[in-house]
C-alpha cells in the first residue's frame, strides 16, 4: 500500500478500464531552502543533496555538476552511481534537501521540469524520449510546442544535422530504428532552440557504430554553441569527446576534470575504464 | 431477379439498420476511445453522457416546436443539436472543475478513477431521470422516410421493398461529417497533435510545453460534441429512454476494445463489426434465403440464429474472440 | 478515537437508524431494511474480496446474484410432471453437445498446425455444431414450454429443501465464475471488467428468454420458505395467545416474526462467511494474495501462481455474491429476471464497498448495511424535502407536480454524491484497511 490512497490500485491491471500506457511519471521537485553557492557556470547544479519521494534514502550527497557554452559535460561512473539522478535533479524531477540549481545566474530550484523547458534547457530522456504514434515530423512540431514565432528554420537545422529524419519525415517515429528514434529524441528537444541541452544515456542500446555516429553528431551540435550535458554508460568513448569529467560514486563527485585528464588518471582508469 | 429481390431484402433489413446503428455506436466508441487514451481510464458514466446530452436536445426540440420553428423535411432535434452540446459540454468541463481535477492533482491511479466515474454516472443518471423521467419520449418530427417501401416497389417493380429511414440517412450523413471534423482536428491542428502527443507520452508532452489542463479540456469538450451527438442520433432512430442509454454502455466499450482502446479509427470499426455482427446473426434470414435457394431448399423456420433479446451476448462473443486472438484490438490501441 | 470505538459507534449508528426506522414508521420496514441490509452486506463481502483483496475489478455482480436466484428455483421448486420425458433429456443432451462443440473446437485448434486448414476446419465444426444445437435443442425447448404454459411450461427444479439452494447457489455462480475467469485473467493484462459486464448482461438475457429453464419474464412465483407462513401463525392459537400476551394484533405479530426468522437465519448466513473470509485473510493463503496485490512482481518473482491465485479469489468472491443472491430470492419468494439492473445489484454493491472501506471486511459489512439504509431511505426523505421546497407553490402548478413525482429518483442521485464525497474526502472509506 502507498501513502497515498488515490495512487493505490490494489494490483488491478485491467486494461479494459484503465490504460496503462504513456501516463506521467514525472514528480516535480520542491525548493530545497538550503542553498549554496561553491562554483560559477553557465548551468550549475551545486552541491545537490536529495533522493526521490518526500522522504526517500538520499541518493546524491553535495553532488556539483556544471557546464558552460561550447563544452560538452560528461557524467559517468559505475551503476547505480546516481548519474541520472543527478541529471534528474538538475532538471528539477529530484526532491533536494539541499543546493542550487542556477541557469545564467538565475537560481530555478524551485522551478519545475515544465518551467525549466521554458527558461530554454532541453532534456532528452534515456527512455520515452519520442512520441512513437506521431510522424518524425510531428515529434519535432510538438518539440517546438511552446515557441509562438515561426520555427521552420529550426526544423530545417534539425534536417540539417540529421539528413535521415528528412527521408523520414513522415514516417511514425515509433517504426524507426534505435539510433534514429534517438536523432528524433534529440531533434526535438533542440526545436525549442534550448540554451542548454541534456542528454541522459543517448547510445543507451544502440550498436557500437551507431554509437559513434551519434557522438558526432552531438559534438556537431555542441559546435553550434550549445552547452551539452550528457549521462553515459560507455565511459571511455565518452570522455573521449568530453571538455569536462564528472566521474560519480555512490552520488558523490569523485573525480573531476577535463576528458582528456581522467582518461589519463591511473585511478579513473583502474576503477571504471578497466585498466 | 430473384438475386436482386435478396440484395435489396439484405440491404432493407440488415445493411441500412446495421450501417445506422454502427455510426451511432462508432460515435459513442470514439468518446470513451478518447478519455481512455487522454484521461486513461474507462468512463463508465459515458452512457449517460449521452443520455443526459440527448435529454437537452430532446426538451429544446420541444421549445423549438412550441414556438413553431420546424426544420423542414428534416427533425427540429437537429436544429436543437448545437444547443443541446453546448449543455453537454458544460455539464462535463463541470463535473471535471468539481470531480476529476482533483484526482489528476493527486496523480490518481486510472482505475480510482473508474471508480470515481461511477459516481458520476449514478449523478447524471439521475439528474436524468430527475428532470425528464425515466420514461420513452418521442422527439423524432419531419418527414419519416427517404424513400418509402410504397415508392421503392413502385420504381423498380420488384417484389421486395427497401425504405430508408430519414433518421438512418440523417445518422450516416452526421456520423461521417463528425469523424471527418475529429480526424482534421486530430492530426492537421495544433492543438489536436498536442493532445495525440500528450495520450502517447504524458511526460515528455509535459517537457514539450503542452498544457495539460488544455489538453483535458479540450477532450471533453470533444467527447460531450460526440457523446450528444450520438445520443441525439441513437434517440431520433429508435426512441429516447434513458435506462437504454446505460444499457448502450456494453456494445460502446465493446466496440471501443475490439477495435483497440485508444485508437479513433479503432473505435469506428469496432462500431461496425459489432453493429453488423449484432444484426446479422439476429436476423431471421429467411426472407433472404427464399430469394437465394431453389424451392426445394426452402427453409421452413426463420432461420434466426439467435432471438434478438441475445444481442449482447454476440457484441461480447466477437469481444471475446477479439481479444483472445488479438489482445490488444484490430487496431493497436496506442494512442488518440 | 480509536480504531474499535469508531467502529463499533459507526455500527452503533447504522443499527440505532435502523431502529428509529423501527419507532418511527414501523418495525415492518425496519425489518425489512435489516433483511436486505444482512444480504448486501454479504453481497459487499463478496465483492470486497475481489476488489479489496486481489484488485479485480467485478462489474458483473448482478450476473452472479441472478445466478443465485435461478439456483433457488432449480433447487427446491417443484418438478414440473412430465417437462423431462418430453424434452428436458432433449435439451440436456443439446447443451452437451453444444459444450462439446465449445470443446471440439479449442482442442482441434491445439492439435492443428496455424493456417488456413485450421481456420476452415474451426469454421466447420463451429457451424456444424450450431445447428446440431439448435437441431437437438428446439424441438426439446418446444416440448417443455408447451406444457400448462399459463402457470408452468419449464422444468422445474429438484424439489429440494430451499436451505440446501443457497450453497447451491454459490456453486452454480462459481461455476460461471470459473469460466469467465479463465478467459479473462491471466494475460498481461486481464479484461474482467468488460467480461464480467457482458457475462451479467448475458445471464439476465438467458434467465429473461430462456422459458423452460425458470419461465422466463413470466416469473416464478410461489417458492418455498424456509421459514412459517404467516396464515399458517395466524390459525396457531398458541402464536395468536403470546401475540396478544404482548399486545400485537396476530397478522401485524406473524409477519414481525416470520421477519425476525429469516434476519436470523440471514445473519447466521453472514456471520459464518464473515468469520471465514477473516480466517482466510488472517492465513498464509491470505498473506499471499495480498502480497501480490501490493507487489505482483515480486510475488510472481517468488513463484508464486499469480493468475491461480486471483482465478481462486474471484471465484470465492462471485459465490459469496451468489449465495447472497439465493437468499435474496428466497426472501422474495419468487424470482422475478426483469428486475435485475445493472445500477441495483452491481454499482449499487460496490458504492457499499468503497464507502465501508475496501480491504476490509468489517467495513464492507458496514457499507452493506448503511447504503441499503440510505437506499430505501432516501426515497421518502427526498419526497418530504421536495413537499418542503414546493410548500410555497401554488397547488397544481407543473413544476410543484413534477418536483414531487420525481423525488423518487433522488436515491440515483444520492448514491452517486455519497460515492463522490467519501472517495474524494476519505478514500480508504468509513472503516479503513489496516
Amino acid at each position: 500500500m502507498t501513502g497515498n490512497p488515490y495512487q493505490d490500485d490494489r494490483g488491478n491491471k485491467d486494461a479494459t478500464i484503465a490504460n496503462p500506457k504513456g501516463g506521467s511519471e514525472m514528480t516535480p521537485a520542491v525548493g530545497t531552502g538550503k542553498e549554496m553557492n561553491t562554483t560559477d557556470a553557465f548551468l550549475v547544479g551545486d552541491s545537490m543533496t536529495g533522493g526521490y519521494g518526500k522522504d526517500g534514502p538520499d541518493i546524491l550527497h553535495d553532488c556539483t555538476i556544471a557546464v558552460n557554452p561550447g563544452e560538452i559535460a560528461v557524467i559517468v561512473g559505475p551503476n547505480g552511481a546516481g548519474k541520472s539522478t543527478g541529471m534528474k535533479a538538475v532538471f528539477g524531477m529530484l526532491n533536494l534537501r539541499q543546493g542550487s540549481v542556477r541557469l545564467d545566474g538565475e537560481d530555478i530550484t524551485s522551478l519545475s521540469p515544465q518551467a525549466r523547458v521554458a527558461k530554454g534547457m532541453g532534456f532528452v530522456p534515456q527512455v520515452n524520449n519520442i512520441f512513437t504514434s506521431m510522424t518524425v515530423e510531428e515529434n519535432l512540431e510538438m518539440g517546438a510546442f511552446i515557441r509562438k514565432d515561426d520555427f521552420l528554420d529550426t526544423m530545417e537545422q534539425v534536417y540539417g544535422l540529421f539528413p535521415i529524419l528528412k527521408d523520414k519525415r513522415n514516417q511514425p517515429a515509433g517504426e524507426l530504428s534505435g539510433g534514429q528514434r534517438q536523432q528524433v529524441a534529440v531533434g526535438r528537444a533542440l526545436m525549442t532552440q534550448p540554451k542548454v541541452l541534456m542528454l541522459d544515456e543517448p547510445t543507451a542500446g544502440v550498436s557500437p557504430i551507431v554509437m559513434d555516429e551519434l557522438f558526432d553528431r552531438i559534438i556537431e551540435v555542441s559546435r553550434t554553441g550549445i552547452p551539452i550535458l550528457m549521462v553515459e554508460q560507455n565511459a571511455r568513448q565518452a570522455l573521449e569527446i568530453a571538455d569536462k569529467g564528472y566521474v560519480l560514486v555512490q552520488g558523490r563527485n569523485a573525480f573531476t576534470g577535463t576528458g582528456k585528464d581522467l582518461l589519463a588518471d591511473e585511478e579513473v582508469r583502474k576503477s571504471f575504464l578497466g585498466g | 431477379m430473384d438475386f436482386l429481390n435478396a440484395l435489396v431484402a439484405l440491404s432493407n433489413f440488415v445493411i441500412i439498420p446495421a450501417i445506422a446503428y454502427g455510426s451511432q455506436l462508432a460515435l459513442g466508441a470514439l468518446g470513451v476511445t478518447l478519455i481512455y487514451g487522454i484521461l486513461r481510464f474507462s468512463n463508465f458514466a459515458h452512457g449517460d453522457t449521452m443520455a443526459f446530452g440527448a435529454m437537452l436536445a430532446v426538451l429544446i426540440t420541444w421549445l423549438l416546436q412550441s414556438m413553431g420553428v420546424s426544420f423542414g423535411p428534416l427533425p427540429t432535434a437537429l436544429l436543437a443539436l448545437p444547443f443541446a452540446i453546448l449543455g453537454t459540454m458544460a455539464l462535463v468541463l463541470f463535473t471535471d472543475r468539481v470531480v476529476y481535477r482533483f484526482y489528476r492533482e493527486q496523480k490518481a491511479k486510472p482505475v480510482i478513477l473508474v471508480i470515481v466515474s461511477m459516481g458520476v454516472m449514478f449523478i447524471m443518471n439521475g439528474l436524468v431521470r430527475f428532470i425528464i423521467g425515466p420514461n420513452d419520449q418521442r422527439f423524432a418530427d419531419g418527414e419519416r422516410f427517404i424513400i418509402s417501401v410504397r415508392e421503392f416497389k413502385a420504381m423498380t417493380g420488384l417484389k421486395e421493398g427497401l425504405a430508408i429511414k430519414t433518421t438512418q440517412g440523417i445518422t450516416v450523413v452526421v456520423a461521417v461529417i463528425c469523424v471527418a471534423l475529429l480526424f482534421w482536428f486530430l492530426n492537421r491542428t495544433r492543438t489536436g497533435k498536442s493532445m495525440r502527443a500528450y495520450s502517447d507520452n504524458e511526460d515528455l508532452a509535459l517537457l514539450s510545453g503542452i498544457n495539460p489542463e488544455r489538453v483535458v479540456m479540450y477532450t471533453w469538450l470533444i467527447v460531450a460534441a460526440l457523446a450528444t451527438t450520438a445520443g441525439v442520433l441513437y434517440g431520433l432512430d429508435k426512441s429516447f429512454k434513458p435506462f437504454v442509454y446505460f444499457q448502450l454502455l456494453l456494445p460502446i466499450f465493446a466496440s471501443a476494445i475490439v477495435g483497440g482502446l485508444g485508437s479513433p479509427l479503432g473505435a469506428i470499426a469496432g462500431g461496425f463489426v459489432i453493429a453488423f455482427s449484432e444484426v446479422t446473426i439476429t436476423y431471421a434470414w429467411k426472407k433472404v434465403l427464399k430469394y437465394m435457394l431453389p424451392e426445394s431448399l426452402e427453409p421452413s423456420s426463420l432461420v434466426q440464429l439467435l432471438s434478438t433479446d441475445y444481442k449482447f451476448a454476440v457484441s461480447f462473443v466477437i469481444l471475446i474472440v477479439v481479444l483472445l486472438f488479438k489482445p490488444t484490438g484490430l487496431f493497436k490501441g496506442k494512442s488518440v | 478515537m480509536s480504531d474499535t470505538t469508531r467502529t463499533a459507534a459507526l455500527f452503533g449508528l447504522v443499527f440505532a437508524m435502523i431502529a428509529l426506522t423501527g419507532t418511527m414508521q414501523s418495525w415492518n420496514v425496519a425489518l425489512l431494511i435489516l433483511n436486505m441490509g444482512l444480504i448486501s452486506a454479504i453481497m459487499a463481502l463478496g465483492v470486497n474480496l475481489q476488489w479489496g483483496f486481489a484488485g479485480l475489478f467485478n462489474v458483473g455482480v448482478m450476473g452472479f446474484v441472478a445466478l443465485g436466484g435461478l439456483a433457488v428455483v432449480l433447487t427446491s421448486a417443484a418438478p414440473v410432471e412430465g417437462a423431462w420425458s418430453a424434452g428436458g433429456w432433449r435439451i440436456v443432451i443439446a447443451l452437451l453437445a453444444g459444450a462439446g462443440t465449445i470443446v471440439g473446437t479449442v482442442m482441434v485448434r491445439q492439435r492443428m498446425a496455424a493456417g488456413r486448414a485450421r481456420n476452415i476446419a474451426t469454421i466447420a465444426i463451429l457451424v456444424v455444431g450450431f445447428f446440431l444445437y439448435r437441431g437437438i435443442f428446439d424441438p426439446g425447448v418446444a416440448a417443455v414450454e408447451a406444457i400448462n404454459p399459463a402457470l408452468q411450461g419449464n422444468l422445474g427444479g429438484l424439489n429440494l429443501p430451499v436451505l440446501l439452494a443457497w450453497p447451491m447457489g454459490g456453486l452454480l455462480a462459481a461455476g460461471v465464475a470459473w469460466l469467465i475467469g479463465k478467459t479473462a485473467l491471466g494475460l498481461r493484462s486481464d479484461y474482467l471488467a468488460i467480461a464480467t459486464l457482458g457475462i451479467a448482461e448475458i445471464i439476465i438475457a438467458v434467465m429473461k428468454n430462456e422459458d423452460w429453464l425458470a419461465r422466463g419474464v413470466k416469473n416464478v412465483v410461489g417458492l418455498e420458505r424456509p421459514v412459517p407462513y404467516e396464515i399458517d401463525l395466524q390459525n396457531t392459537s398458541s402464536f395468536v395467545n403470546r401475540a396478544e400476551g404482548l399486545g400485537l394484533d396476530p397478522a401485524t405479530a406473524s409477519s414481525l416474526f416470520v421477519k425476525l426468522n429469516y434476519s436470523v437465519l440471514f445473519a447466521i448466513v453472514l456471520v459464518i462467511i464473515f468469520v471465514m473470509a477473516q480466517l482466510a485473510l488472517k492465513s498464509p493463503w491470505g498473506r499471499m494474495m495480498r502480497a501480490i496485490r501490493d507487489n505482483e512482481v515480486a510475488a510472481e518473482a517468488m513463484g508464486k501462481d499469480v493468475t491461480n491465485r486471483h482465478l481462486q479469489i474471484f471465484v470465492l468472491g462471485s459465490a459469496v455474491c451468489g449465495i447472497a443472491g439465493a437468499m435474496m430470492t428466497t426472501l422474495d419468494g419468487q424470482l422475478t429476471p426483469g428486475t435485475y439492473q445493472p445500477l441495483r445489484y452491481t454499482f449499487l454493491i460496490w458504492v457499499m464497498v468503497i464507502v465501508g472501506g475496501s480491504g476490509n471486511n468489517l467495513g464492507a459489512v458496514l457499507g452493506g448495511f448503511l447504503i441499503w439504509f440510505l437506499w430505501v431511505q432516501v426515497e421518502p426523505m427526498g419526497l418530504w424535502l421536495m413537499e418542503v421546497i414546493t410548500a410555497g407553490m401554488p397547488e397544481g402548478s407543473g413544476l410543484k407536480k413534477h418536483l414531487i413525482d420525481s423525488a423518487a429518483h433522488m436515491r440515483l442521485l444520492t448514491m452517486g454524491v455519497i460515492l463522490l464525497l467519501v472517495l474524494r474526502f476519505s478514500p480508504r472509506g468509513l472503516i479503513p484497511e489496516k
